[in-house]
């Protein structure tokens, strides 16, 4: 087993509904306690979270597009955040989900340090480590009706751009949806071998590309100035 | 990285500790090269260093009371090995000291001489492992790493060691060329460094690589991004163009922003490396080469070395950039 999310770069629509729903969900988590917030109705609030959505610009205006990019724990194949742990707190479960033990964590921040995600952060309430759960306590509940034996992220995205599944499975939506789009995980060369995967935004349907729109603009400037110039 | 002064001065007070106790114990193997009560007072002063460093360690944990946990991964963990070597350390060093007490001159002081330097040794390269195998900062994971924290180690111990010298009026002149020998090494090491950090800047993880954005093709293409994106030689998905931070997402400072923001200023930069250069090196040499055998001169040179790796040590830390930077908005690290 080979748990983990694909995220759809090109459906995902920034709204930080998974990072919300996770929020939620594990506020409450048995696994990992709760997810303190800092002053959350104070000048600067800030907290816990297991996910979080950024936003970035390819290109230069007008030829540019948005990439919204929510990132969580990519449960790593060789994750290092557990070999650098010292006191066993991290660990990697058989079906490929890492975890942190609340009760053995030390909160020394090295498996934080060795992440190149940002995927973990220390709860200063507990003084321990906290990070993205894949929501075990969901996938493996057999009380929660089997469609929502899922994560709160994936249930929560309105456009569909999450999925879970096993990837070790070909035949799986996650396998297949990475094999069909070129999904990729986030820095390769690092040799982690992250599981979760990204699928990259499609090729746009050229209703009019970037070069039509220059050639029409030169043509239109052409026609624009042509009596001038015939004058 | 979040200059951590606790890390900070425990790294630096250790290694100060451990270079002391390895050359200690090396002097005396070789040649009893120290009277006794010289002896014992060294390693007094290097055991004092080495806890102070780790009792400063336990201040970096947000949950203390786990901290005897961390003898329990050795076999995967640097910093378990760290804890694990550390604690070996204390026992077989003051056992070492009652044999030098004792003046027992045998085989048993020998090999706790020996002991005390090899466990000496794997503490230090323990703890300069922890920062190097960590590959999310590139500043950090190198053999410089190891090899700055190893000579460093043995510099500052080595300044300690010869005020010892120096009082004791004991092989003052050979002391004092291991000190230089360490100090001009451990000069190159440090330089050497800096330089692969700067040199490192060419091939750093960038933002687009972070994101999945395909690497440009050539320089040109670099200089030519936009123009180039629009000529339609787009690999499938991501388009290759420069990415920027539009919004980080978050509306206030996070553990992650916290623990990785940190940048310090490229002026602050020149000043703090001319300080630890200056501090921990210059004046100590000047010491060394004055050849001044007072008290009060040999504890200021090994201060003001002290200080000065404080200040290098400072820089380690600020001076490192994780691969998080780059999701936060950082073009490079």
């Amino acid at each position: 087993m080979r748990l983990g999310l694909v995220i759809d770069l090109d459906t995902c629509v920034g709204c930080h509904a998974c990072a919300t729903a996770c929020k939620e969900w594990n506020a409450s988590s048995p696994v990992s306690g709760p997810l303190s917030d800092y002053e959350p109705f104070g000048a600067e609030p800030s907290g816990v979270w297991f996910n979080r959505v950024r936003h970035y610009e390819l290109g230069e205006y007008p030829a540019s597009k948005t990439i919204n990019f929510p990132i969580s724990c990519m449960h790593c194949e060789d994750a290092d955040c557990v070999t650098v742990c010292p006191t066993g707190a991290s660990y990697k479960r058989d079906d490929g989900i890492v975890l942190v033990d609340q009760d053995k964590c030390m909160g020394c921040n090295l498996c934080a340090w060795a992440c190149p995600y940002g995927a973990r952060e220390l709860d200063t309430a507990s003084g321990t480590m906290k990070k993205c759960t894949l929501c075990v306590d969901r996938i493996n509940d057999e009380l929660l009706p089997p469609e929502e034996r899922q994560p709160a992220c994936v249930l929560a995205c309105p456009t569909h751009a999450r999925f879970f599944g096993d990837f070790d499975d070909p035949a799986s939506e996650v396998s297949r949806l990475t094999a069909e789009r070129g999904g990729f995980g986030l820095m390769p060369e690092l040799g982690y071998a992250p599981v979760n995967q990204y699928l990259p935004p499609r090729e746009p349907k050229t209703v009019i590309g970037a070069n039509d729109v220059k050639a029409l603009l030169e043509r239109g400037l052409a026609s624009l100035a042509s009596p001038v110039i015939r004058r | 990285m979040k200059p951590s002064l606790s890390i900070i001065f425990f790294t630096v007070s250790s290694g100060a500790g451990l270079g002391l106790l390895a050359l200690l114990a090396l002097g005396d193997l070789l040649d009893h090269a120290l009277p006794s009560d010289a002896l014992m007072q060294g390693i007094a002063v290097a055991l004092a260093l080495v806890a102070a460093g780790l009792a400063s360690s336990v201040l970096h944990l947000a949950k203390p009371a786990n901290a005897w946990r961390a003898f329990s991964r050795f076999r995967t963990s640097w910093l378990s090995r760290e804890a694990v070597f550390a604690a070996c350390l204390f026992p077989v060093a003051l056992a070492y000291g009652a044999l030098a007490w004792t003046a027992e001159d045998g085989v048993l002081r020998a090999l706790a001489a020996l002991g005390v330097a090899l466990l000496a040794w794997a503490v230090l390269v323990s703890t300069a492992m922890i920062y190097a195998s960590l590959k999310p900062i590139r500043q950090w994971y190198s053999a410089w790493t190891p090899v700055n924290y190893l000579l460093l180690g043995h510099w500052s111990g080595a300044v300690l060691l010869l005020g010892l010298a120096r009082l004791h009026s004991a092989h003052e002149r050979s002391f004092g060329w291991l000190a230089g020998g360490l100090g001009v090494a451990a000069l190159i090491a440090k330089i050497g460094q800096w330089r692969a950090i700067t040199a490192g800047a060419r091939d750093a993880p960038t933002l687009e690589r972070a994101i999945g954005v395909p690497e440009y093709p050539n320089e040109y293409a670099n200089k030519h991004a936009n123009k180039y994106a629009n000529q339609g030689a787009r690999p499938p998905g991501m388009t290759v163009a420069r990415a920027r931070l539009f919004d980080v997402g978050h509306s206030h400072g996070t553990f992650l922003t916290d623990e990785f923001g940190f940048v310090l200023a490229r002026r602050n930069a020149v000043a703090l490396r001319i300080a630890a250069l200056s501090a921990g090196f210059a004046v100590p040499a000047a010491w060394i080469a004055s050849g001044a055998a007072n008290a009060p001169l040999a504890w200021l040179a090994a201060i003001v070395c002290l200080a000065g790796l404080l200040a290098e040590r400072w820089l380690f830390f600020a001076e490192a950039q994780h691969t998080v930077r780059l999701y936060h908005g950082a073009p490079r690290t």
